[in-house]
């Protein structure tokens, strides 16, 4: 079952900077990574998914319907979104801050306050101040902030960027687990090649264009990636490590 | 230090005795001390006529500010920010000022009339000019009102250097902060705005909760960021519009009186609105009645009293989050 689909989507903030018949899916259950260098259109992409940004032509659907026929809190409960920049000086403590999670669907027995701190490995730290925290930290008060909402499919802009390797992995495995039991869908801008390897899926984009699409072993070769980070050298050693990792995850895919 | 529902019961509970002993002290306090408890016709009198209405409107007016101080940090991300940021000071400053110097006075109450008029057209005017084609976004917004309260300023200051009479030293007594002509007319007004703006933004508490964390994060929670942040922003105008046509303009209190509370019950806008009010009420209620007491039958006016007394405590209480 498709949770989120683009159809055609054109979006323009410039006459230079534009995208264009934009069309993907992501199904229910499923945990797709958006890639691609600086200015590809990573984070337009996810607004425009999280209705934030309205596209020019063609439509986003989420469970089907237009996201912008939506009423806010019906939204809310279909979609949340984490944007890449969160604000350094919010005045909260991280039990208030994930609290507010709650406001689409008060009294909703989703999942409470102390379980989603406890996933994030901040359990304890309720009344701790946010500024008080590591930015890693910060980044996990608030992706316990949106797994606390309930939402059926997560948007969350390079949400392993701050972390480090052991979070990134045990976000990874929270992602995995919530996507598992919960059929939840997670679509994620990301640049770690290696945390991309372990995706579902991948949408590589470029220029607000799509590249390729597909299991990460058909995403992520050497030629693919060089031409669309506009790569000299061999990326080697790295990619080799890699392409074990894809090669295995392609061969179980299958 | 302790931070959960249970303290900030105690905060609240301390703060509203505080705020009736302040309350007893205020009315008892002036020229001449007042036993309150103690009725004879005399005290009576002055009780009713002028102790009471003075320490209502004294209450009403920090609490106003305190509240339109929280909300308007909360709608900016920006803890610079308090009532008189947008230029509504100024307007109603304009306004009131024209009234007192140039002697409207078509019945009594004409000057704080002009002045809550002068408030409301300056909100309004920000926030048409502040309205962006992505609705009300706050950088718009904030220099919007920077920019029309600057303008203000100077076609004040232009009035007033061109302006010679008796009328240019109560315009400047209006200005910082004005409580000594306070009476009963001004209260049933001025109060209804005040409740009409805090009931508005105590049901606006979450979107304003969600305003702080940026409106990216608040559209994912459900709200539509814009919508919510003129909701906000007519309550706080509407606040510091009543405030300022009652006892003219009172620094400090919008700005620091809601950073103070947070420290003390962080930042959720169910717990930080109410307080705020009740902490600004209290404050300027107790710098009034030492500002009118300590060089009777000079006037120290209350903003001045209320600057002195709470920027050390605010600078304690930095330095104690320092070692925190």
């Amino acid at each position: 079952m498709t949770t989120l689909e683009f159809t055609g989507v054109s979006f323009s903030y410039s006459p230079k900077r534009f995208m264009d018949h934009m069309s993907f899916s992501v199904a229910e259950g499923e945990l797709v990574g958006l890639m691609g260098p600086n200015g590809a259109g990573k984070s337009t992409i996810l607004k425009l998914a999280a209705g934030i940004l309205s596209p020019k032509k063609g439509k986003v659907l989420v469970g089907y319907r237009a996201i912008g026929s939506y009423s806010g809190k019906e939204r809310a409960k279909h979609v949340a979104y984490l944007p890449q920049i969160l604000d350094l000086q919010a005045p909260f403590r991280v039990g208030e801050l994930v609290r507010m999670g709650k406001y689409p669907q008060e009294g909703s027995q989703t999942l409470s306050v102390e379980e989603a701190l406890h996933l994030v490995g901040l359990q304890g730290k309720a009344k701790t101040h946010l500024a008080e925290l590591s930015g890693g930290e910060r980044r996990r008060a608030y992706i316990a902030m949106t797994l606390v909402q309930g939402a059926k499919v997560l948007l969350l802009d390079e949400p392993l960027a701050s972390l480090d390797i052991k979070y990134q992995f045990d976000l990874f495995n929270l992602l995995k687990a919530i996507v598992c039991e919960k059929k939840v869908s997670v679509f994620m801008s990301l640049h770690d090649i290696g945390m991309g390897a372990m995706l579902d899926r991948l949408l590589l984009v470029k220029n607000g264009l799509t590249v390729i699409e597909g299991v990460p072993g058909k995403v992520l070769t050497d030629e693919i990636v060089r031409n669309a980070y506009d790569l000299n050298d061999s990326i080697g050693v790295y990619m080799a490590a890699n392409r074990t990792v894809c090669q295995a995850l392609s061969v179980a895919s299958v | 230090m302790k931070r959960d529902t249970g303290s900030n019961f105690l905060v609240a509970a301390t703060l509203c005795v505080s705020s009736l002993i302040i309350i007893v002290v205020s009315v008892a306090s002036g020229p001449r001390l007042l036993n309150p408890f103690v009725m004879d016709s005399e005290t009576c009198r002055t009780l009713l006529a002028i102790r009471l209405p003075r320490t209502a409107v004294a209450l009403l007016m920090g609490g106003a500010l305190g509240a339109s101080g929280a909300i308007l940090q909360g709608i900016f991300r920006n803890p610079l920010a308090d009532p008189y940021i947008l230029g509504i000071s100024s307007g109603a400053s304009l306004a009131a000022s024209f009234g007192i110097m140039f002697g409207i006075s078509l019945f009594t109450l004409s000057v704080p009339i002009l002045a809550f008029i002068g408030a409301l057209a300056t909100g309004a005017a920000v926030v048409i000019l502040g309205h962006g084609w992505k609705g009300l976004k706050p950088e718009r917004l904030l220099l919007a009102g920077v920019g029309i309260g600057f303008f203000l300023s100077a076609v004040l200051m232009l009035v007033m250097t061109l302006s010679v009479d008796d009328g240019l030293r109560r315009a400047i007594l209006w200005m910082s902060g004005d409580l000594s002509m306070v009476d009963w007319g001004l209260l049933p007004v001025g109060l209804s705005f005040i409740l009409i703006g805090l009931a508005l933004a105590l049901t606006r508490h979450k979107g304003l909760n969600a305003l702080t964390l940026g409106d990216d994060i608040a559209y994912s929670l459900g709200f539509n960021p814009p919508r919510e942040r003129l909701y906000l922003f007519i309550a706080a105008s509407l606040m510091t519009a009543a405030s300022v046509s009652m006892g003219g303009v009172v620094g400090f209190i919008g700005l620091v009186v809601p950073h103070v509370v947070r420290r003390h019950v962080g930042s959720d806008a169910a717990v930080v609105l109410p307080l705020s009010v009740v902490a600004g009420g209290t404050l300027l209620c107790f710098a009034d009645a030492i500002g009118r007491t300590v060089a009777a039958p000079l006037e120290l006016p209350a903003g001045v009293i209320a600057a002195l007394i709470g920027s050390p405590y605010f600078i304690f209480l930095l330095g104690q989050r320092k070692t925190h």
